[in-house]
């Protein structure tokens, strides 16, 4: 396992795409903070009792969005581009356990994606805050060490996604067909329940895998598509499936298609 | 050791692999023949588990591929040449290779001097030339140092120094104890490589056997000439010969080998002037053996 | 003149699916000097279109997206069926204010997407395969290729998304009945306008896709800037300072289709942009795109 590990940890840092898709996340995560310094100029200029509706949280919470989508591209990519060019018959010679192929894959950028949406999540808050300073927003009077835990909860989402990436990317082989059936359940699938009425959107938008972290630290999904139903350890538990059900699939077709 | 047991292989409807069995030894380079189509690579990818027998079983070793701990210390295979992530450096492309068998990366370097690329070693893959991506390719099956190496088609496409490199490599490694199959569908290119063929069509085995074996096998008989032909043709025939008069003269004779002709001409006096044994080719042995099992045949008309 | 040249630069490519040679057409003879069809030099746009349609049909990713328009058809018809059903469970006093989206809002959501994936592969699958290579032997006019490529993909979906859309309303519409639900009962000339221009902007965004697809070259790379463009900038703008928030919101590629001719019965914001400026909006967008993508394809080696 642990060379399994090593050559896909080697694997992934030896391909340029790895660094485009970590230099857009970071590139993200430097606009979010730009944007800060426009809402504090905002806030500026802004009348005493406007200032009640400034809020800083949405721009807070962007960067993990944004990043959600950048890594599971990437855990796409890290399986589709084997497929594409062949590799995936020479990556099968050097390590026929299959099972064991695919979860150092799985270890590999479902590491790399968590250390890249924390850094993003914590790095998109911590940076915000420092940016606007001492203003006051309606919704950043809480010390740091009360709402950094939330952020650190964020940050998990991520590597959610890059998993569902990589087994997505298994089962359909093609990277078009597998982003965009990731976008279909990171953006599309949240737009479309937003829109089914009462109560079944609040219902459906809180098994959403984009609203479980606010869940998970036990925060109201107001302003939010996505609904707060479920319990910190229910919707953990509903986070955690997101990644390893496809997984399990993805282990289950790798196994047995011929490559 | 590879051995095949009664394999076959199916895709969906079409039958690739038919009932297939043939074992290559040890210290010979194995001639892995076939016309297009006829089940050599999936034999091959059967036998690097990366497809699933139908039924019977593919071993190297005496065990399959995929239960080998560190398979590449065992077995080396070159596939597809160009199968490599192009924006990848040659000696990333290695790299990763050796730590998945737990190989130390100075082995990459040894690999890549000994097929010649150790000055293209940090250029990207993409920008190599099909020879370069074979070269790449050989060195990764080299990567382990292993006793069973595939091959599957590793001269298509390359010139006639690469073809005569990969030929003397193949020849070093099977002279080193190692098992050795390279798959082709050029009879001559085997000629000159390998000591053993093993020949498939349809999926179904047609021959194994060695090269000298098939030769003679497509002994046409012996080309005779003499000045007193009719004395000889008597003679011949009388020693239970079967003898053909050709245009101009000459006999053909088959069923007595040189030696027992100009023994049989000497003991009757008459002089000869020609006495040649005629083969068919390996090329023509080999179009022989596959005739009506190419895949998709030219019509002609 | 059987040995026609134009026939000569057809057969370069043989091997590639439909790479151009002799796609044959009823009742158009080969001879040149017949057909209006076959254009001067080194094959004419007919030609080109001929086997670009040929390409984009018989792969499984044209039928992939179109099956995924049909799912998404099939989702329109669930929609109205439920949002009658919600209806009629609503008591009287709350009808008048309740809001439901009307029946073609799946495809309305899904269209762009689909329009950004087939746009995207029209070119970038080609140059994975190392197919395009084929296919400049056998139209070596870039820009005529180039085109014919564009107008096919653009043609295609933007073809679905009417046919689509129109068969998702009807389908609503006649779910509904007369259940008076604003957004299912808008006046039949609005509707259709609405139809044909959300036609129009998905035939513009696969227009899109398919000029950055020619920039970009990669199906990674092309999809997710696709999908950046649709739904991560909308996000980015929202959170601007006013007006700026509306403005650059509106101007966005995917936002435009409900300036132009917005869903009739639909009380929501669409936008700051009145129908013509968000039309010249969208044919400078996809010009850009265009442009940007025919320079790239022009100049660069293949």
């Amino acid at each position: 396992m642990g060379g399994a590990l090593a050559a896909e940890w080697w694997k992934l840092r030896s391909v340029r795409s790895t660094y485009a898709v970590l230099a857009v996340t970071a590139a993200f995560t430097g606009f979010v903070v730009l944007l800060a310094f426009q809402m504090a100029h905002v806030w500026d200029g802004l009348a005493a009792e406007r200032r009640d509706d400034l809020l800083l949280r949405p721009l807070q919470e962007l960067g993990g969005w944004a990043a959600s989508l950048c890594l599971a591209v990437l855990g796409v990519v890290s399986v589709t581009s084997e497929y594409r060019t062949g590799m995936i018959r020479t990556s099968l010679v050097a390590v026929p356990g299959r099972r064991r192929l695919l979860l150092a894959k799985a270890a590999v950028v479902g590491a790399v994606a968590l250390a890249a949406g924390e850094a993003v999540t914590v790095g998109s808050f911590l940076g915000t805050r420092l940016v606007v300073g001492g203003r006051p927003f309606p919704d950043q009077q809480a010390p740091i060490a009360h709402d950094l835990p939330g952020f650190v909860l964020a940050g998990t989402v991520v590597p959610v996604f890059a998993l569902l990436g990589l087994s997505l990317g298994v089962l359909l082989r093609s990277a078009a067909g597998a982003i965009v059936s990731v976008v279909f359940v990171w953006h599309v699938l949240p737009l479309l329940v937003h829109h089914l009425p009462e109560p079944w959107s609040e219902r459906a938008g809180s098994v959403l895998p984009g609203g479980l972290p606010t869940q998970m630290a036990g925060l109201s999904a107001e302003n939010s598509v996505y609904g707060d139903l479920l319990s910190p350890g229910a919707a953990a538990a509903v986070l955690a499936a997101y990644a390893l059900i496809p997984l399990g699939f993805a282990a289950f077709v790798l196994t047995r298609r011929d490559a | 050791m590879i051995e095949v047991r009664e394999l076959t292989k199916r895709y969906g409807g079409t039958t690739a692999v038919d009932r297939l069995s043939f074992a290559v030894r040890p210290g010979t380079v194995t001639g892995f023949l076939g016309p297009n189509g006829a089940g050599k690579t999936t034999t091959m990818r059967v036998l690097l588990g990366l497809d699933h027998a139908t039924s019977g079983e593919a071993l190297v070793n005496g065990t399959r591929y995929g239960s080998l701990r560190r398979p590449m210390r065992e077995v080396g295979a070159l596939l597809d040449a160009g199968a490599v992530h192009g924006g990848r450096r040659a000696f990333d492309h290695l790299g990763w290779l050796a730590r998945s068998n737990g190989i130390g990366t100075r082995r990459v370097a040894e690999v890549l001097e000994r097929v010649g690329l150790a000055g293209a070693a940090r250029r990207r893959v993409g920008g190599f030339s099909l020879g370069m991506r074979q070269r790449l390719g050989i060195a990764a099956a080299l990567l382990g140092d292993p006793g069973v190496l595939m091959f599957d088609e590793p001269v298509n496409g390359l010139d006639p120094d690469g073809v005569r490199w990969i030929r003397e490599l193949m020849r070093s490694l099977a002279a080193e104890g190692r098992t050795v199959l390279i798959s082709s569908h050029l009879m001559s290119e085997m000629e000159l490589t390998a000591d053993r063929l093993v020949v498939i069509g349809r999926g179904r085995l047609i021959a194994d056997t060695s090269v000298r074996e098939l030769a003679d096998r497509f002994r046409r008989g012996v080309l005779v000439r003499s000045p007193r032909a009719a004395d000889l043709t008597a003679v011949l025939a009388a020693a239970g010969a079967g003898v053909d008069t050709m245009p101009g003269g000459a006999l053909t004779v088959t069923g007595l080998d040189v030696a027992a002709i100009g023994d049989a001409a000497a003991a009757h006096g008459i002089p000869l002037h020609e006495v040649t044994p005629h083969s068919a080719s390996l090329e023509e042995a080999y179009m022989e053996l596959t005739a009506g099992s190419a895949e998709f045949g030219a019509v002609t008309r | 003149m059987t040995d026609n040249p134009n026939r000569a630069s057809g057969t370069v490519g043989a091997g590639g699916i439909g790479a151009a040679d002799d796609v044959p057409r009823d009742g158009v003879p080969w001879d040149g000097a017949a057909g209006g069809l076959v254009g001067r030099g080194a094959g004419g746009v007919g030609d080109a279109v001929a086997a670009e349609w040929w390409k984009v049909r018989s792969v499984r990713s044209t039928a992939a997206v179109l099956g995924t328009v049909g799912a998404f058809l099939l989702l329109c018809v669930l929609w109205s069926w439920y949002v009658a059903r919600y209806w009629d469970g609503l008591p009287a006093a709350r009808r008048g204010t309740a809001q439901a989206a009307p029946a073609e809002q799946p495809l309305a959501v899904s269209l762009p997407v689909c329009a950004v994936v087939l746009g995207a592969l029209t070119l970038t699958s080609e140059y994975s395969s190392g197919m395009i290579r084929a296919s400049l032997a056998a139209m070596p006019r870039r820009g005529v290729l180039f085109m014919a490529k564009g107008g096919v993909a653009a043609a295609l979906m933007g073809a679905v998304a009417l046919v689509a859309t129109a068969a998702g309303s009807l389908a609503g519409a006649a779910i509904i009945g007369d259940r008076p639900v604003p957004t299912f009962h808008g006046a039949a000339a609005d509707v259709a306008v609405h139809l044909l221009w959300l036609g129009l902007t998905t035939a513009a965004i696969t227009l899109i896709a398919f000029g950055l697809g020619a920039v970009l070259r990669s199906t990674a790379a092309t999809i997710t800037s696709g999908m950046a463009v649709l739904f991560v900038l909308p996000a980015l703008a929202r959170l601007l300072p006013s007006p700026w928030d509306e403005r650059i919101w509106s101007a966005l590629p995917g936002s435009l289709a409900n300036q132009i001719a917005g869903p009739p019965g639909s009380s929501g914001d669409h936008g700051a942009l009145s129908p013509p400026v968000a039309v010249t909006l969208l044919v400078a967008c996809t010009a850009v795109a265009l442009g940007a993508g025919a320079y790239a394809f022009a100049r660069r080696d293949a």
